[in-house]
């Protein structure tokens, strides 16, 4: 009876949807027509269709470049920050602003400042002589864009994560190293790197779950353009089901790709499992 | 306990369900009509609605603005899903019907009472052709169209000592040569003869492949009989031109529409767009600015009336509608001559009738709305689009080889045409 509440909630809310996506698979729906059964056409449709592997390559190289940069930025800045230095309350709140500042916002914001023409970014490097860059329209340029607007929005979230950990570090470990004269980069590889590992694998985690679920940055900034460069997974999906109606086809993608998170967090958390 | 709470889940559920699917028709007698949401139709389905009432006390009409959503298209999408939708509705994009007539929702108007009559009085076989629906019946009434132009900057295009504004493809050339400028030399273009969305986004090839393709080719269709029919030269013809815009960056590759208004502020001479950059020109024009519309370009060799896309929106009647024939009637009202007219007036949109522009019931209007009479002269040479359930589809895979083509410059026009027309035509055998 206590539990009744919550197990409502999972029906309706998550085992009758996801049951209802897999039912779907096998199905052709446009929401309005009724649904027709096709057997495994989804599924072979699915594995001829380039784009979605595009669109699944284009995630997997939005990660590549995001996730170390996230953790190179955050943490250096975190390090800064740990410091006894002057307004530090004021630029950890400041590192951390873009956090709260609604996603499509920033969007947007970064879209101008990436503008080829009259974007701030191009005003800048043509000022010291250097060529313009097509941030968001050279393919080969704006999904690298994106993961640095990205990486840009999130990693006042991390540098907090950063901090904790590397308040958590005792003291005498650094005392000990400088009685033996360690240098400042042999305690951060050798006592500061080791002894935030969990924290650094959490913001992996986070990372990849938040890298897979892109979607508000090329649906704004780009649409998926150019030349699909910068259609992620999500977007593909989304684009399926709710531009074409392709219900059916949308719950397929959607199911190989809930396998494919599921991959990459099982092997994450061999490592992890590994590590401890 | 446990069967006590399986009922209390169970009339929950039903309760639920019901409340989903059951429509609110059953507590009401009157006709309920969905109009566009902004504030100008709104008012016009107010003085349409007042006017039926008062006369036909037994069938009440009463409107409401479609609700508000991110699309009026997704508001009827979930309405037909809901089993909620209006019994009228005002404001149906004509390639989305084919698709709601394919789903049983739509009344085939064809069977009513004095309706074709009326279409055939209203408007020409041509247009009664283009909204048949590929089972032979109509499911919608042509109602209002914005067909799409090429506006442009009259002081800026007498700058370039042109014999007004280009017309043909090599003319357009001529005068983007002449008017692309970078003011302080730094080797960017700073000012460009027309803009035009990159996006891949279907849509937005409504304002340049879609009507300069209609232009070059006389109005043909994108398909037919379920298979490609964009294949041919005119299409390669647009293509080309479009890259060679792009190519020699007389239009701008960058989103400019997130900034000013580029045509308002001179820095690109013209635009593709529809009646609606009237009021919206009017509005927040710079002092001295001077406007006016020509026809899309077209290729040299082109002979012949120069035709457009014309974005109609048409009126549908839902199969959820208790009296049908009752809809229809006040629908014949809704477009009659007056209501057209008061259509015409209020919002600034032309209604799609045959003889607009030469009809002397409108002929006040045109004189006092003079920019208005360009749209009406061309309304006699629009289309609409093709029949089709995948017609979103379809400008989708001419989107994917006109970025491709068009604005990279990786295929040529006849590649990208060829592998588009294959995309459509695989389209058709799923």
């Amino acid at each position: 009876m206590l539990v009744s509440p919550y197990l409502v909630h999972f029906f309706l809310f998550v085992a009758f949807p996801v049951a209802f996506s897999i039912v779907l698979t096998s199905h052709k729906w446009n929401i309005i027509s009724p649904m027709e059964y096709t057997g495994l056409n989804n599924y072979i449709r699915l594995f001829n269709d380039k784009t979605f592997f595009k669109s699944i390559g284009n995630t997997l190289i939005f990660l590549v470049i995001h996730i170390p940069l996230q953790i190179i930025v955050a943490l250096f800045l975190a390090e800064i920050l740990n410091q006894k230095i002057k307004l530090r309350g004021a630029f950890r709140g400041a590192f951390f602003l873009p956090v709260i500042v609604s996603g499509v916002v920033v969007t947007i914001l970064w879209q101008q400042l990436y503008g080829y023409d009259t974007g701030l970014l191009n005003r800048l490097l043509t000022g010291i002589g250097i060529a313009k860059v097509g941030w968001l329209t050279d393919p080969n340029i704006a999904m690298s864009s994106i993961a640095l607007m990205a990486t840009w929005k999130n990693v006042g979230l991390y540098i907090i994560l950063f901090l904790v950990g590397l308040q958590t570090v005792p003291t005498q470990y650094y005392e000990a190293a400088d009685l033996e004269g360690a240098t400042h980069m042999q305690k951060f590889f050798k006592i500061t790197l080791p002894m935030i590992n969990p924290t650094i694998f959490m913001v992996v985690i986070l990372s990849t779950i938040g890298g897979f679920s892109l979607f508000i940055e090329p649906y704004i900034m780009t649409g998926g353009g150019p030349l699909n460069s910068t259609v992620s997974a999500v977007l593909y999906i989304y684009k399926q089901g709710f531009f074409y109606y392709h219900m059916g086809y949308a719950a397929t993608l959607g199911l190989f790709f809930a396998f494919i998170i599921l991959a990459v967090v099982v092997i994450q958390k061999k490592f992890i499992e590994k590590d401890h | 306990m446990k069967n006590l709470l399986n009922m209390i889940i169970i009339v929950l559920l039903t309760y639920l369900l019901n409340s989903c699917s059951s429509s609110n028709k059953d507590s009401r007698d009157e006709i309920l009509y969905w109009c566009s949401n902004n504030n100008d139709e709104i008012k016009f389905a107010k003085l349409s609605t007042d006017e039926w009432n008062k006369n036909n006390p037994n069938d009440q009409v009463k409107y409401q603005a479609v609700p508000e959503g991110r699309s009026s298209e997704e508001i009827i999408l979930a309405a037909v899903v809901g089993n909620t939708t209006p019994d009228i509705y005002s404001n149906m994009w004509q390639g989305d019907v084919e698709a709601y007539a394919q789903a049983g929702v739509l009344v085939a108007l064809d069977s009513l009472n004095g309706f074709l009559d009326f279409l055939y009085e209203r408007c020409d076989s041509s247009v009664v052709e283009e909204i048949k629906s590929l089972d032979g019946h109509i499911y919608q009434i042509p109602w209002k169209i914005n067909p799409i132009m090429l506006i442009y900057n009259i002081n800026l295009i007498n700058e370039l000592e042109l014999n007004g504004p280009p017309k043909t493809y090599s003319e357009v050339f001529n005068a983007s040569q002449k008017f692309q400028k970078d003011f302080d030399n730094d080797g960017y273009v700073d000012r460009w003869f027309g803009y035009s969305e990159v996006e891949v986004t279907w849509w937005q090839r409504f304002f340049d492949f879609y009507p300069l393709y209609l232009a070059a080719s006389g109005g043909a269709p994108l398909v037919k009989n379920n298979r490609a029919a964009f294949n041919n030269k005119y299409a390669i013809e647009v293509f080309s031109f479009l890259q060679e815009m792009y190519n020699k960056n007389y239009f701008s590759k960058e989103k400019l529409s997130a900034r000013q208004d580029v045509f308002l502020a001179g820095v690109t001479a013209t635009r593709f767009v529809g009646p609606w950059e009237i009021a919206h020109a009017e509005k927040f024009k710079p002092k001295g600015f001077e406007y006016e519309y020509n026809f899309m370009p077209v290729p040299d060799d082109h002979i012949g009336p120069v035709y457009t896309y014309g974005d109609p929106k048409n009126i549908v009647i839902f199969k959820t509608c208790k009296d049908p024939q009752a809809a229809w009637n006040y629908v014949k009202t809704m477009i009659s001559d007056e209501g057209d007219l008061k259509l015409l007036s209020l919002t600034n949109q032309l209604p799609r009738r045959k003889k607009l522009n030469t009809n002397p019931f409108f002929s006040d209007y045109f004189l006092k709305n003079p920019k208005m009479k360009i749209f009406a002269d061309q309304s006699e040479y629009v289309k609409g689009t093709d029949a089709s359930p995948v017609l979103k589809e379809i400008f989708d895979l001419i989107s994917q080889q006109y970025e491709a083509c068009v604005v990279y410059g990786m295929k040529t026009p006849e590649q990208a045409i060829n592998d588009a027309a294959d995309a459509v035509n695989l389209l058709f055998l799923e």
